[in-house]
């Protein structure tokens, strides 16, 4: 059974689409990334999962139990970061940081706060109102993960911190996998989803418009070619008409840097035929290929907006 | 499956007391202040009369919201009442009944600590609960409060006469559902309402005009039909002086738990503005 399952979630604000029929399930120990620009709904689906708000459609199922708006299903096992964390000003981050943990029955996390606190050196008995916004942001990390939950919501978790700290918290968030917890990972940073997670699922509009393996969605943006030519040879003029696909970054007088989509071999053949020097792959990193993955998507927005399932590799 | 049982978030409500304490605390010692000020003053003759020339010559419905008829010399209980009617030591009440559910329940939504209390094993209903008991018992408690003050009075002067505490327990538990009834209708506000200043100044104006209501309704004959719409006609001085007034405490009771009880259905369906 997933620890983590959402079945066609849908919540509108009114005549605004939140999310629509947006589903995934993730398994124990799995870190997977949930990729979507600003209003796309990724918290929107975040406070659902924690029944936060009440969504309009769908269910969803959080360490097998059903999940009901407002009942606190299954709290005492989920760490969850919002968004945006705002402790009570006045109170010391360790006084406000244990009564969160105290909720439920007794504050059993002391020891594991002082030692996360040591290991992101956040001086946690200073008021939360004096806390610079990386400092919250680390209480941040420690309300999530002190009370060493099985299932992990977190929403921008290295937002605001530097990046030395961001590492360490990349660190919690991998050695929480590896004991078995679940980390559902929200984020618009491409790279530190690439470098945790597994799998990932972009959201579009309040629509899930693909979840994949990071590889996959990798390998389906453009993929790039640096053709350098041998001496005093000219980069020749790229017949897009018989190449397509292919589109020219940049063009100087012995380097072609092209982007293609599908098998090299056309393009290859093509090279091929003239004096080249050598020949270079640049990686495209998540980022490029989310992108342009949104590039694609706005210039195909009217059918994305009458489908809502997303193309699914496990 | 079976459905995990949320423990009750005891730590929230001691944390919510606690943030309570120090307003409740200033407040009661006011009320307290206040009762002990009033039996100075109308302990004795003299200055009781002076007291109440000086009432005479104001607008008659300042008379009326301190005890009206019944402020007359040597009606010591009477005189004694109107450190449990001044509006001083209404407006303190109604400080505490708007501030309490408003800051615990709109403020925190607002504050945005809501949405991590209630991302951990507290259930919004759960939540509500606190409020509302730290709400009611505070204001009972303001009440006992107000009580002891005349209790602390009646053994600092002497009044020539027995001051009967019996009636003025009375007066303290039908006013402390009275402030009840207003910290339910707070309840109701922070309840339905998004926004503190909203639920605030809504509270605040009901509970004002319910105030005027009673004060215009007992002065002028032709609004009288109004006295029952209003929550200061169920603490009627006359009834309690005969004993227990069971069915004006029937009414604020019922008007606790309804207020209370919609209010945290409506809480309980909303989503909060997080």
């Amino acid at each position: 059974m997933a620890t983590l399952e959402v079945r066609s979630l849908t919540k509108w604000y009114g005549p605004v689409c939140g999310i629509e029929g947006v589903s995934f399930a993730l398994d124990r120990g799995e870190i997977f990334g949930y990729l979507g620009p600003n209003g796309s709904g990724k918290t929107t689906t975040l406070r659902c999962i924690m029944g936060l708000i009440r969504p309009d459609g769908g269910q969803v199922f959080a360490l097998g139990e059903r999940v009901v708006a407002g009942r606190a299903t299954q709290h005492d096992r989920i760490g969850y970061l919002p968004g945006e964390f705002r402790l009570w000003p006045g109170f010391r981050a360790r006084r406000s940081l244990g009564v969160l943990a105290s909720l439920g029955g007794g504050d059993r996390a002391q020891p594991r706060r002082g030692q996360l606190a040591e290991r992101l050196e956040l001086n946690l008995d200073r008021p939360v109102g004096e806390l610079s916004k990386g400092n919250r942001q680390k209480a941040a990390v420690i309300y999530a993960f002190q009370h060493q939950p099985e299932l992990l919501i977190l929403d921008e978790p290295t937002s605001g911190l530097d990046p030395l700290v961001r590492q360490t918290v990349l660190d919690l968030i991998r050695e929480a996998a590896r004991e078995g917890a679940t980390v559902l990972l929200s984020s618009h940073d491409l790279g530190e989803v690439g470098a945790v997670c597994g799998r990932a699922a972009i959201l579009r509009a309040g629509r899930l418009v693909e979840m994949a393996p990071i590889s996959k969605i990798v390998q389906r943006s453009e993929r790039r070619l640096k053709v350098w030519f041998a001496d005093g040879a000219l980069a020749p003029q790229v017949p897009l008409g018989q190449l397509p696909g292919v589109r020219v970054i940049e063009q100087q007088p012995g380097l072609l840097h092209l982007a293609y989509q599908g098998a090299c071999e056309t393009v290859l053949r093509w090279v091929a035929q003239f004096p080249v020097d050598r020949i270079a792959t640049p990686q495209t990193s998540l980022e490029e290929a989310f992108i342009e993955y949104y590039k694609t998507a706005s210039a195909t927005a009217p059918a994305a907006q009458t489908d809502s399932t997303p193309k699914v590799d496990q | 499956m079976m459905r995990h049982r949320v423990p009750f978030p005891f730590a929230l409500l001691r944390f919510w007391g606690g943030r309570l304490l120090p307003m409740w605390a200033f407040i009661g010692l006011v009320i307290f202040l206040v009762q002990i000020a009033v039996c100075a003053i109308v302990h004795d003759n003299e200055s009781v009369r002076t007291f109440l020339k000086f009432l005479d010559v104001l607008p008659p419905f300042i008379k009326t919201a301190l005890g009206g008829e019944m402020l007359q010399a040597g009606n010591v209980p009477g005189l004694i009442l109107i450190g449990y009617q001044h509006p001083l030591v209404l407006f303190l009440f109604l400080l505490f009944a708007v501030g309490a559910p408003t800051t615990l329940l709109t403020g925190e939504v607002q504050k945005g600590a809501m949405e991590l209390i209630l991302s951990r094993p507290a259930t919004k209903t759960q939540v509500y609960v606190c409020a509302s008991l730290l709400t009611m018992a505070g204001m009972f408690a303001l009440v006992l409060v107000m009580f002891l003050g005349t209790v602390a009075a009646t053994r600092l002067y002497d009044f020539g006469q027995p001051i009967p505490l019996d009636l003025f327990f009375r007066i303290a538990v039908n006013g402390g559902l009275v402030a009840g009834a207003a910290g339910a209708i707070a309840l109701l506000a922070a309840g339905v309402l998004a926004g503190r200043n909203r639920a605030v100044g809504v509270t605040v104006a009901v509970l004002v005009l319910d105030y005027f209501a009673w004060i215009v309704a007992q002065w002028w004959p032709r609004l009288s039909f109004l006295k029952p719409a209003t929550l200061f006609y169920y603490s009627s001085g006359a009834k309690l002086a005969r004993g227990w007034p069971l069915e004006n405490m029937g009414v604020l009771l019922l008007i606790i738990l309804a207020a209370s009880i919609i209010g945290g259905v409506v809480w309980q369906r909303r989503d909060l503005p997080l």
